[in-house]
């Protein structure tokens, strides 16, 4: 045998020659391309406001002969998590991408994707769009990373006036009057409180907000970073007014096994009388059900050492990658799309941009309160899946959907997050 | 044959090995070079020896995957294999045609696994699903549940799905294999006076022993494999209860970033199925049985 | 005998009773496919507020919405695009080699059937995530190609297994007679093994064209671009978007199911010898 032995040697050298010649191949790429295309890359942000996109991309067409422009649009969650890192390390990386701020956006000025812009804002092209304040969160070690689009309340407690008004009771601003107002509900059949959890993050934004007001900003921010552990009395006595909401029958019990989209048609179909969700619910709920009249309250204050006024939320908007060969042209398309004109475009697509020129505009007074909200919070908590790293938010969103529902208490759902983060 | 050149033969296998070479067999060897490394898919690659292997075992995440995916073949064999053969056995009674029903029952095979998925987990909604509104119709509230919302029932529910779906597979495979008995043990029988349900049992099952042992083999290998339904209805929810070894390796690797620790996982999973099937296949070749086809 | 008289009686109720136990079952397993094709035409309020109630009307406008609104002609068309081109290449592929395995004898045969015969063991989990990265790395991903190569590479081991079954069963004289008339290799293989082949490459034929048409993984894995997603996958994004309008979603799950309950219906009885023909190896 030893001939085919001899042939099974060499095919396996040569499998390995090739494959340690594969792997070396990798890790290379981020690099920009020469063409005179310029690569937009983003998540999926529904019909009407691509409509104005590709608008943009033909108005900057026109005005630069030669450049053409190509939108990627990604599904969210794949963008979200290896998307985006995949397209800036391959070929043909986008020379514009959607990016939130928080951690993800230092990530990318270490990483070297994220070019200084201080220059393209304090001048042309884009000086004069913004207020100056706004770019303090996109500032990233005295750089301007980032050029900010929208901004998001990432939960806040929507109702439906007519159930509430029917069932005699009032919009909650405490706990106690949340927990009081589920009870009612309940007793009269009608969900309190929607919530599709499935993905985890729909839920877990608003309970890790919740959770934030019982600990604190600082701790929140220090345990999603990763300074401190989350097995901490604050953190056990956090989760467990997570675990009176389920004692309430706060959410609905299909909860964990239906995804967002879901949740929201309950709250639209009249079978829930409030809906945990963020800023973006207001053009949704217009479109879907035109007839619901809803408005919305921050999360109840709770008893704890954060700031009870607090909101969540997040400011996002476009990048330039350092590694692009076209980063003037870059600016300039970022300063059309904040073109006065274009701003009334992304407003009438129910989009609020941050340029200045959007208070022109006719906004939804829902969205404006929310940006009046965001833009006059004492503090501000960051979401834990954009502000800091995937894997410690995925934990922390594990352990508040199981207490949610029913599934752990909040001292095992702790240890989880600790034996899960190792 | 001869070949006129030596060559020949070779030009012949060429395109094939080529193509499976470098699609297969090129990415096996690469996965269990990965599966030593710490690697993010683009960055720095660190090698790291075993580290990987030894986080997976001791991964209660990963240990439980594998109890999840062992339950659920032992439910697909009961709701496929046996129910497959039940119904083959069924219709193989009958003197008259069945057609009709055989390719009634097999026609969710043909289903890509997504329609199958997402008209399932409509069928499982809570809220306005056909389950509960049917047991609601049926005044049995009580039984209402969240199908796919609970620990308890979540992986039942797939495997019910899944059984609707390959159970008419597995009768094909029986249906076929029961023709293949001689006619005249069968009718011997019935003359002696037994009944169809004696006939089957003493006589049919025992006749297509292959017959059986391949589809144990194929839904085992075919289990440890399985993705789409879970990845749909699920995704490895709730709490994880419905976690099977590959949908928590695509995690890894496609949510995560974790090459390293996927491929590690990957090549245990790998190891698994094939020792499975290799000692199932042995099984079926030493058995010798009477219509050895 | 009592036995003799007693049994046409008993047998024929037993008959009975089996039928209708056929056709209950038989209902019960159309039931959700026969569902859904209904509610395709109600509303979302009829659809929660009476499930089993029968539509009011039948109107095919909202398969059409589906088909326009959903890009189902699209992703159609990539499906058929890739599982036409994956199946040409495992046919025309396996068929070579099935020929090289089963009528020559040269170095390696052992070691590349034993290759080959191990793909069929060898389940997808151990190299997707290699041949992922190594697509990224060719930039293949987002391209048709990146399905087809694997697509080919997953449906040639059982491929050649089966071809090379029934060239086997060949009779070597019919070989030798075409040799001594003077046929190059070339020539056999086209002329006298493939058309020898045709009741083989047709049931490979249509079990790689239904593994490539309803694959999902890789679809999934390497196919961002909405353009070039095949029908799984664009369901699923479809079902993403629109998870709302269950009458929508039901509609674009009857427009892709239908047809192939025809296709499959029309061509039963091959499906059928190839599954006992296959699971008799």
């Amino acid at each position: 045998m030893t001939r085919s032995r001899k042939t099974t040697i060499t095919a396996l050298s040569a499998l390995s020659a090739a494959t340690l010649a594969l792997t070396g191949c990798a890790g290379g790429g981020g690099g920009g391309s020469d063409d005179n295309v310029l690569r937009i890359a983003m998540g999926s942000p529904g019909e009407a406001q691509i409509r104005v996109w590709d608008q943009v991309a033909e108005q900057f067409e026109a005005a630069h002969e030669g450049m053409t422009v190509e939108m990627n649009y990604q599904d969210d969650d794949l963008y979200q998590t290896i998307g985006l890192p995949n397209l800036l390390n391959g070929r043909n990386a986008p020379d514009i991408y959607f990016e939130w701020a928080g951690s993800r956006l230092e990530q990318r000025v270490s990483d070297g994707f994220a070019a200084d812009l201080t220059d393209a804002v304090e001048t042309e092209p884009i000086a004069g769009l913004f207020d100056e304040d706004v770019f303090t969160s996109v500032t990233v070690d005295g750089t301007v990373a980032m050029v900010p689009h929208a901004a998001d309340v990432t939960n806040v407690l929507w109702y439906n006036k007519q159930i509430l008004a029917d069932a005699g009771v009032t919009p909650p601003t405490t706990w106690d009057e949340l927990l009081a107002a589920c009870d009612t509900l309940d007793a009269q059949g009608i969900i309190p409180i929607a919530s599709g959890n499935k993905d985890l993050w729909a839920a877990g934004n608003w309970l890790a907000h919740l959770a934030s007001r019982v600990v604190g900003e600082d701790a929140y921010a220090q345990a999603l970073s990763g300074e401190t552990g989350f097995s901490s009395p604050e953190w056990e006595k956090a989760l467990g007014y997570v675990k009176e909401l389920a004692d309430h029958n706060c959410v609905n019990e299909s909860a964990n096994a239906v995804d967002d989209n879901e949740g929201a048609q309950l709250f639209f179909q009249g079978k829930a009388a409030m809906h945990a969700i963020g800023s973006w619910l207001v053009s949704w709920a217009i479109d879907e059900a035109p007839d619901l009249d809803f408005d919305y309250v921050n999360l109840p204050a709770m008893p704890g050492a954060g700031d009870q006024d607090s909101v969540i939320g997040v400011v996002t908007g476009y990048v330039v990658n350092a590694k692009s060969s076209k980063q003037d042209a870059a600016a300039e398309f970022l300063a059309l799309l904040n073109n006065d004109e274009n701003v009334q475009a992304f407003i009438a697509a129910e989009l609020t941009p941050m340029a200045l020129s959007a208070s022109g505009g006719e906004i939804d007074s829902r969205s404006a309160d929310l940006i009046n909200m965001l833009e006059t919070a004492p503090a501000i908590v960051l979401p834990p899946d954009t502000g800091y790293d995937l894997e410690r938010a995925n934990a922390l969103y594990t352990a508040l959907a199981e207490v949610m529902g029913g599934q752990s208490s909040p001292a095992d759902a702790l240890a989880g997050i600790d034996q899960k983060l190792g | 044959m001869k070949a006129n050149r030596a060559v020949t033969p070779y030009l012949f296998l060429g395109p094939a090995l080529l193509v499976f070479g470098f699609a297969v067999v090129l990415p096996v060897a690469m996965t269990a070079v990965y599966s030593l490394t710490d690697w993010n898919g683009y960055g720095s690659m660190t090698f790291v020896g075993l580290d990987n292997y030894v986080k997976a075992l001791g991964d209660s995440l990963f240990r439980d995957s594998f109890a999840h995916v062992i339950a659920y073949i032992a439910a697909t064999l009961v709701l496929e294999v046996v129910i497959g053969l039940c119904l083959a056995g069924l219709v193989s009674a009958r003197r008259r045609g069945s057609l009709w029903f055989r390719v009634a029952i097999f026609t969710p095979v043909m289903l890509p696994m997504v329609v199958v998925a997402i008209l399932w987990a409509f069928v499982y909604n809570a809220d306005f699903g056909l389950l509960n509104a049917a047991l609601e119709a049926a005044g049995l509230q009580n039984l209402q549940k969240v199908w796919l919302g609970d620990p308890s029932t979540a992986l039942l529910a797939i495997s019910v799905t899944s059984g609707w779906v390959y159970a008419g597979f597995y009768m094909t495979i029986f249906y076929a294999a029961f023709n293949q008995i001689p006619s005249e043990v069968v009718e011997a029988a019935r003359l002696d006076g037994a009944g169809e349900w004696q006939i089957f049992r003493r006589i049919k099952v025992p006749m297509i022993r292959s017959a059986v042992t391949v589809a144990v083999l194929l839904c085992v290998t075919g289990g440890f494999q399985g993705f789409d339904l879970f990845y749909v209805m699920t995704n490895g929810g709730p709490y994880g209860a419905t976690e099977i070894p590959t949908t928590y390796l695509v995690k890894s690797v496609f949510t995560f970033g974790n090459v390293g620790y996927g491929s590690a996982m990957a090549v245990l999973l790998t190891a698994v199925v094939v020792v499975v099937g290799l000692i199932l296949a042995r099984f079926n070749r030493q058995r010798p049985e009477g219509a050895r086809s | 005998m009592s036995t003799a008289s007693a049994r046409p009686r008993a047998g024929r109720l037993l008959g009975l009773l089996t039928t209708l136990a056929l056709i209950i079952i038989a209902v019960v397993f159309f039931f959700p496919m026969v569902w859904m094709v209904l509610s395709s035409f109600k509303t979302n309020s009829d659809i929660f507020s009476a499930p089993f109630a029968l539509p009011t009307s039948i109107d095919f406008a909202r398969w059409g919405e589906a088909w326009e609104v959903g890009h189902i002609g699209q992703y159609a068309l990539n499906s058929v695009i890739v599982t036409g081109a994956s199946v040409f290449a495992i046919l025309l592929l396996g068929a070579a080699a099935a020929f090289a395995f089963s009528r020559y004898r040269f170095r390696g045969r052992q070691l590349f059937m034993g290759l080959l015969a191990l793909g069929l063991l060898l389940p997808l989990q151990s190299y997707f995530i290699a041949q992922s990265t190594m697509f990224t790395d060719l930039a293949i991903t987002d391209t048709r190609l990146a399905l087809i190569i694997p697509y080919t590479a997953m449906g040639l081991p059982l491929a050649v297994y089966l071809l090379k079954v029934y060239l086997d069963s060949l009779p070597d004289e019919l070989f030798e007679a075409a040799r001594i008339d003077g046929a190059g290799d070339l020539r056999v293989f086209w002329l006298l093994a493939l058309p020898l082949l045709r009741p083989g490459l047709a049931t490979v034929a249509i079990f790689s064209a239904l593994a490539c048409w309803n694959e999902f993984l890789l679809a999934l894995l390497y196919i961002q671009d909405d353009s070039l997603k095949t029908i799984p996958t664009g369901l699923l994004a479809f079902s993403s978007r629109y998870v709302t309008d269950y009458g929508l979603l039901f509609s674009a799950l009857s427009i892709v199911t239908l047809p192939m309950i025809v296709i499959y219906v029309v061509f039963n009885k091959q499906i059928i010898e190839g599954i006992t023909a296959g699971s008799m190896k």
